[in-house]
């Protein structure tokens, strides 16, 4: 009698966490496309917008301080320190924030779309710590030391986040339609690309 | 099809515009100027009755949104140098006092409104930082009292 209750328990746990895990699925359906749209952006704004290695060179390279300090004016040179720490905490912050939006986005989602190996997993779950680590660092070394304080760290941390991107780019690449070359470099009124 | 002939036409207007008007302007900080002088406030649309007479008023339009965003990307490119020596050229072409100019772009940041639609917010951000310290060296250069040495 006591075999057959625990078996009914048994059986019955079961039959709850299978019904409970069908109600999940369509949930994780549900929802996604404006999520994957949005990642897709967040990858683009962090590659095209942030990234780019003139972007990186034109903030943290020193050919501007040697021509402020060419000058010789101290107001001058404290101006520009303070104006390129500013920028400089900007961009890492704006790195750091989608970073985060890219690594919520691929724990709740991404996983889902593409099949990935667990060592796959396990490398890119390392990447996204070791660049959370990473831009902290920065960060605080801009705060107390500003933005010449580690200008090769900076470009390796830019470096280390397009090698993420790419990797996500590719399990996001379902969603980039194959647009002929001439009409993808077609440009709107307002200068955007159509 | 018809976007491809439509865009060549986007084409030879910007071509146009590059021959017969932009040859005109002092230097590229001039060009970003007037070519965000040419867009409505009210509705983001440039507007140029010449070119559109010779094309379209929306070939002419996606023309100069082409030459402006072209004109910014020169811009942002530049070094703090070069850039500094763009708004001395334009602070020129315009016939204003130094002093007067550096005071009303100190005070009203024309430049914060001359950016394309679209671009990219930190990129903007660095234009408008560099401005900035442009601004400052101008000032410098054009101040009649120098600046006292620190103290050693």
């Amino acid at each position: 009698m006591m075999e057959l209750v625990s078996f009914l328990a048994v059986g019955t746990g079961l039959l709850v966490l299978l019904l409970v895990a069908m109600r999940r699925q369509p949930s994780h359906a549900a929802g996604s496309a404006g999520e994957l749209v949005t990642a897709k952006r967040t990858l683009e704004s962090l590659q095209v917008g942030l990234l780019p290695a003139e972007l990186v060179e034109q903030v943290f390279g020193r050919q501007d301080l040697a021509y402020i300090s060419s000058i010789g004016s101290n107001k001058l040179t404290n101006l520009f320190m303070s104006e390129r720490k500013r920028l400089a905490l900007i961009w890492i912050s704006q790195i750091r924030k989608q970073v985060r939006a890219l690594k919520d986005f691929h724990v709740s989602r991404s996983r889902m779309f593409t099949h990935m190996s667990r060592w796959r997993e396990f490398s890119i779950a390392l990447d996204f710590a070791g660049l959370e680590i990473r831009c902290r660092v920065l960060q605080f070394l801009m705060q107390w030391r500003g933005p010449y304080a580690a200008p090769d760290f900076a470009r390796r941390t830019a470096l280390t986040a397009g090698r993420l991107c790419s990797i996500l780019d590719q399990s996001l690449a379902f969603l980039t339609p194959g647009i002929p070359a001439q009409l993808g470099s077609e440009s709107g009124a307002d200068g955007t690309t159509l | 099809m018809i976007a491809k002939a439509k865009r060549a036409d986007v084409l030879a207007a910007s071509e146009d515009l590059r021959r017969r008007t932009l040859p005109y302007t002092s230097g590229s900080l001039d060009r970003l100027i007037y070519l965000a002088s040419m867009r409505d406030y009210n509705t983001g649309l440039y507007v140029h009755q010449g070119l559109a007479a010779r094309f379209s008023p929306e070939v002419a339009c996606e023309a100069l949104a082409d030459c402006h965003q072209e004109s910014f990307q020169e811009l942002t490119s530049l070094q703090l140098k070069d850039l500094a020596e763009q708004l001395e050229l334009y602070m020129r072409s315009t016939g204003t006092a130094p002093g007067d100019f550096v005071r009303a772009w100190k005070d009203l940041a024309p430049y914060r409104v001359a950016v394309p639609v679209g671009t990219d917010s930190l990129l903007a951000e660095f234009l408008f930082s560099n401005l900035k310290i442009a601004l400052a060296i101008l000032e410098q250069r054009h101040s009649p009292i120098l600046e006292p040495t620190p103290a050693a």
